[in-house]
Formats: structure tokens, sequence, C-alpha cells
């Protein structure tokens, strides 16, 4: 009875509070739709199509390098002119004499400021497999091995089938830091769901504040109400939270990015795992909640202890910058923050569809960090309660 | 139903004991004022009979097994949840049920004057009506013993009277109190018997009629001095006069004596600024006892 009715009081007083909704669900949705967005056309599955100016002098060997190029660049316009800033291949006057000279001056390329690394890297490959086909086609025709009767295009298809071979391969999935291999909707929903969940350590904590400074802690104490009945009427609502965020924000990965003209969320893996998941970022939370709980003094305190402490293990753990592009240091440094460890669980679902098995070892740190936390909070939480004074302003 | 003997408090980096071996008995159905000023030892009283404080030295006996109300001096309630639903949880923290439950609930909201506040946010309330609140919380406990700390602060004169009424029912009805407030005239209405503390010692425990007592002062002011020849009316109508800078007071007279100085004062040319007759007040008592501090 006493403990229902402190479970009720906790999801009532949550419920009015429209900072504490605001922070729990609409931040990390707003976050997930806004980053999901924004990281869209830099982490998709298919490349880009490219707009690219080819400045090349009439001849065969130029128009060849052209078609070789453009077969590179399958979904990509190659222009011979516009006045927009976009990248250009150059080929030089003399392309088709110097073909076979060694050492060789290829093509020159310029990019505009916008262009970005991964595109320039894509333009630089295609430009040097279209420049080493021509140059095939070249010592071909030298050593009269190719008859003159084929078009352009017969060449074209000679020469491709002279330098393609088939490659076998084959993707390693499940564990691992996956946050490369992810498009934005497998990064975004997870990281900012996790962020979102992280979150629940604030109303935890300020409402114990709250509840010391204004003397109900002193009344709670004096009736001889079991710390247990304390600590679990706080724990479960919030545990509750969490896992009603959870299933929130995938709802939206599911059918609200589609919506919105990005890739939809898949839940591939075991269906198992989810819950699992879910619950072990749950206990985490709300153990860090218990022990920033016991360690604020004020309800300003818990609010700059509890955003901080979630701002540094999101910057740190991959949720705000993807652990992909981070330098190796600073990856090895994001194995410290459980947000990572929940990510990693993550990633290892949505990208690397695996299995119970492969998201075990994140889900048991999780829980280790649960333990530590819940225990030093615990401790912590008793005496705070102990300590508990009737107080005397007069 | 309560016994302290020889009870010793230390907080930790202090050089003086909070309170210096309390001797204290409390009857069913007894109402005590407990005064005193800041650091009397007050608060570390209250604070070891609910238990909020380990006993480090002493005895503390109950008969029975204690149960406390509690109206702290903070609002302790829930400012998020509306007035019904701090009752209604908090009736659910007492255990209360069925019938009992339903009557102990009206009959806090009407002492306490809520009917009309159920539906409002507590934080929404005015600062007299969230005392009400407070009041209501602590009266819906049913208990054997209520300490009532500073619990009518900021309440309006008309709610204070009913509230003061039922502190009084509580005793009527065989539940001990123990009240502490610095308006005085509220604990000289409620308690039966005072005790004072001072820099944690029983400085005195008395029952109130006793403290009081039947004699009749008078108080005298003028703007000036004295006039002359008060002082040969005093002596020869043999009556002992504590001087003040512009007057005197008589701790006890009759009314042969009262009626001869009237005279006097009625033939001077001036008038007095004060001509006070009666029984002390507990204030008036109080600040003399504890040195003019309150």
């Amino acid at each position: 009875m006493r403990l229902r009715a402190l479970v009720r009081k906790e999801v009532l007083l949550l419920l009015r509070d429209p900072h504490a909704l605001a922070v729990l669900f609409i931040m990390p949705t707003l976050f997930l739709l806004l980053m999901a967005g924004a990281m869209s056309s830099y982490m998709q599955d298919k490349p880009p199509a490219l707009r690219v100016i080819i400045e090349a002098p009439q001849d065969d060997a130029s128009q060849f390098f052209s078609d070789a190029l453009q077969a590179q660049l399958a979904d990509s316009t190659l222009l011979t002119n516009s006045d927009e800033r976009l990248a250009r291949v150059r080929l030089p006057a003399d392309f088709t004499d110097t073909l076979l000279d060694s050492p060789h001056q290829g093509p020159s390329l310029s990019y505009p400021a916008q262009f970005d690394k991964l595109s320039r890297q894509r333009l630089h490959s295609a430009v040097s497999i279209a420049l080493a086909q021509s140059r095939l086609l070249a010592y071909l025709e030298d050593s009269g091995v190719v008859d003159a009767e084929l078009s352009r295009a017969e060449r074209l298809k000679l020469v491709q089938q002279r330098t393609q071979s088939q490659i076998n391969e084959q993707e390693q999935l499940a564990s691992g830091d996956l946050s490369g291999r992810a498009n934005a909707t497998q990064l975004s929903v997870p990281a900012w769901l996790i962020f979102g969940m992280f979150f629940v350590v604030l109303p935890m904590a300020g409402g114990f504040q709250r509840e010391q400074q204004s003397g109900t802690l002193l009344r709670l104490r004096c009736l001889g109400l079991n710390l247990g009945t304390l600590v679990l009427s706080k724990l479960l609502p919030y545990f509750a939270i969490n896992l009603l965020q959870f299933a929130l924000l995938l709802s939206i990965g599911v059918y609200g990015l589609p919506l919105l003209g990005l890739p939809a969320l898949s839940l591939p893996g075991s269906a198992v795992a989810y819950p699992l998941l879910a619950i072990s970022v749950a206990l985490a939370t709300c153990s860090l909640g218990l022990l920033l709980a016991s360690l604020a003094r004020s309800s300003e305190q818990a609010l700059l202890l509890g955003g901080g402490i979630n701002i540094l293990l999101a910057a740190i753990g991959g949720i705000m910058v993807p652990k992909s592009v981070m330098p190796a240091a600073m990856a090895q440094l994001a194995e410290i923050s459980p947000m990572s460890w929940a990510l990693d669980a993550f990633l290892t679902l949505l990208v690397g569809h695996g299995s119970l098995a492969d998201i075990a070892p994140y889900c048991a740190r999780l829980l280790l960090f649960a333990a530590l936390c819940g225990m030093a909070g615990l401790l912590l939480f008793t005496r705070r309660v102990q300590r508990t004074q009737w107080t005397t302003h007069y | 139903m309560l016994e302290l003997r020889n009870v010793v408090h230390n907080y930790p980096g202090t050089s003086r004991a909070a309170l210096q071996g309390i001797d204290l008995q409390l009857q069913v159905g007894e109402c005590l004022g407990l005064l005193g000023s800041n650091g009397a030892g007050k608060t570390t009283l209250l604070s070891l009979l609910s238990g909020v404080l380990a006993l480090q030295q002493g005895e503390l006996r109950w008969e029975g097994q204690p149960r406390l109300g509690l109206v702290p001096q903070q609002l302790a309630f829930y400012a998020g949840l509306k007035v019904g639903e701090n009752l209604e949880l908090f009736a659910d923290l007492y255990r209360l049920r069925g019938a009992e439950r339903r009557q102990r609930l009206q009959q806090c909201i009407d002492i306490c004057a809520l009917e009309d506040k159920l539906t409002r946010r507590s934080e929404q309330l005015s600062g007299g009506e969230q005392r009400r609140l407070n009041f209501a919380i602590g009266l819906l406990q049913p208990a054997d013993l209520y300490l009532f700390d500073e619990a009518t602060v900021g309440v309006d004169a008309a709610s204070r009277q009913q509230l003061l009424a039922a502190v009084e029912q509580l005793t009527a009805d065989g539940k001990a109190v123990i009240y502490t407030s610095h308006y005085l005239e509220e604990v000289e209405r409620v308690a039966q018997r005072i005790l004072l503390l001072h820099e944690g010692q029983v400085r005195l425990d008395l029952d109130k009629r006793q403290l009081l007592g039947d004699d009749h002062g008078l108080l005298l002011e003028w703007p000036d001095a004295a006039p002359t020849g008060l002082s040969e009316l005093l002596a020869h109508l043999q009556l002992s006069a504590e001087v003040l800078p512009k007057g005197l007071r008589i701790a006890a007279l009759n009314g042969q004596q009262l009626l001869a100085i009237t005279e006097f004062v009625a033939a001077q040319d001036g008038l007095p600024n004060l001509l006070r007759f009666g029984r002390p007040s507990l204030e008036q008592l109080y600040l003399r006892l504890n040195g003019g501090r309150l």
C-alpha cells in the first residue's frame, strides 16, 4: 500500500513537471530527428551523386576516358561546362599523345571548398581507374591487339573485361564499433535514445533534493518507512519511464523517420535482445540517478551534476560524435562510458544483425555498472536519510 | 507515557553539549509548551523524541510503542501534488483505511478549512494555506504524541484560533502534545505545563498556573521621570517596587493599594504614558526568565 502510494506520487509529480518531460521525451526526440536529418546525406548506404565538369580535348582517347569515368560514377553527371562551382577534371591538350609516357602526367583535379572529403576520394579513385583503363587501351592499340573496327563502346567493354575481376566479399558482422557502417538512422536513433534515457537522473536527483529540503523526507523517516520501500518508490517509476522512452523512440525510428523522407529503422537480430538491452540500460541509468541523488546537496547541484555527467558521458561515448570518426586514442577513451557500451550493443543489433550472445558482454558491463552505482547509491542514500535533521529556522 | 532521564546529546565538533542532563515526564492528555531561545536545545530534544537523532546518553522510555504525529516547521508535503492528493498520500502512508480514513480526512479538512482547496496544487496555495495543509497532514496521523514546531507561522488570526482549538481537542481526547512556538500567547493558551530550555538545560519546568500565578502586578511609566512623592507612598503602603528608567513595576498588590496609587497618579499634573494592571503574560515572564531573549 505504501509502495504503491509513493510510486503513484512520483508518477504524478513527474507528469506535472514540464521540464522533466521535455528533457525525457521532447529533447531526445528532437535530437533524433534533427541529427538523423542532418547526417542523412553524409551517412547514407549509397554514396550521393556527384556533378563534375570534365574539360577534355575532342579526340578518341579523351572521349574514351570520359566514358570510362562515367562508368565509374554511374549515378553522377559529367558536364562539359557549367557556371556552378563544381569539381573539375581537366585533361591536358596532349592527353592522347602522352598516354604511354612514363612517368605519366595525369589529369588535374580541382574541388570547390564545399566538396567533402569522401566525395574527393571517390572522384580521385574513379579518375585513377578511368585513366588506367585509358592507358591500357592505348597500350593494347599500340601493340596491335585491338581490332581497329571496334566502336568506342566495344573498346570500353573490352578494357573493362580485361581489368575487372570478381572479388569475393564477406562481411564479418556482429559486435565491435560499427558506427562507421551505420547509416544516419541506425546511428541517431540509438544514440539519442540512450542519451535521453540517461537523463532520468535529473528528475530523480532533483526530486530527492526537494523531498529532503521540504521536510517530507523527515515525515517519511519518522513514519518508520522501510528504506527498501523508499528506494524502490524512486527507482520503479523511472525504470518504467526508461522502458517507455525506449519503445517510443524506437517507434519514431521505425515509423516516424520514413515520413520525413529518411531511411526507416529496421530491427534485425534477436527479438529478445532488445528488451534485455532496454532493461540493462534502464538499470544503469536508475542506479546512476540514485547515486547522484545521494551525492547532490541541492536541486541546483543535482541539475549541474546530472547534466554535466550526462553530457560528458555522451561526448566521450560516441553519442555526439561517432566513434568511427574519432582518433584512436579518443575511441579508446570512449570505452569507459556506459553510453558507449549501450550504443555498441545497439549497433551490434541494428548494423551487425547480432544475436543475444553478441550483445551479452555489453549488457554485462551495463549491469555491472548498475550494480556498482546501485550499491554506492544505496549506501549514501541510507546515510542521507539517516542524517535527515529536524530543522528549525526560528 | 514518556520519560526522559538525564539525557545528554553532543554534536560532533562542538564544545558544549546540546542537551545536558534533561529530565522530563509527559503524561497522556498533557500539553507541554517547549520554550527556549535559538540554540537552547529545542530542536535536539524534538529530534530525539521523533527518532531522528539516536539517543547517546541517558534514558528515553515510552509507554508502549510510540506513535508520533508531526507538524514540523518546514512545509513537509509535496508542492507538486494537489491538496487532496497530499492528504490521500499521507493517509496511505499512515495506513488509514475504511471509515477511520474517511472520518480523519474529513476532520482534518474541516479543522484546517481546506474543503475548497482540495483540487488546488499545493504550491499555488498562499503561505497560510500551505501552513494549514502542513498542520492537517500532521493531525491526520493517528498518534499518541503530537509534536508541533512553529505550526502556525503565517496563518491568519481566524484560522489560527481553529488550529489552536484542534490542539486543545487533542489533549482533551487524551493525546499528549509538545508545542513549541515563538508566539508565546499560543503556548500560554494550549499548554498546561511550560518547559524552558536554556543552553541545553531545563531552566524551568512548571505547571502554567503555578508559573503565571494569581498575583496581579502594576506597571507605570511617565514621559520623563516618576513624580516626587511616589516613593514615600509606596513605603507607606508597604510595597516593594522594581525601579525602571522612567517608572516602576510592582509585582503584586491588592485592591486597596491599587486604589491609593491610582488616586496619587490622578492628582498629578501630567498623566503617565503607561498604566497596566493585571496578571503577567507568559511573554513577560519568559523575557524576564530568559534574560530578555526570545
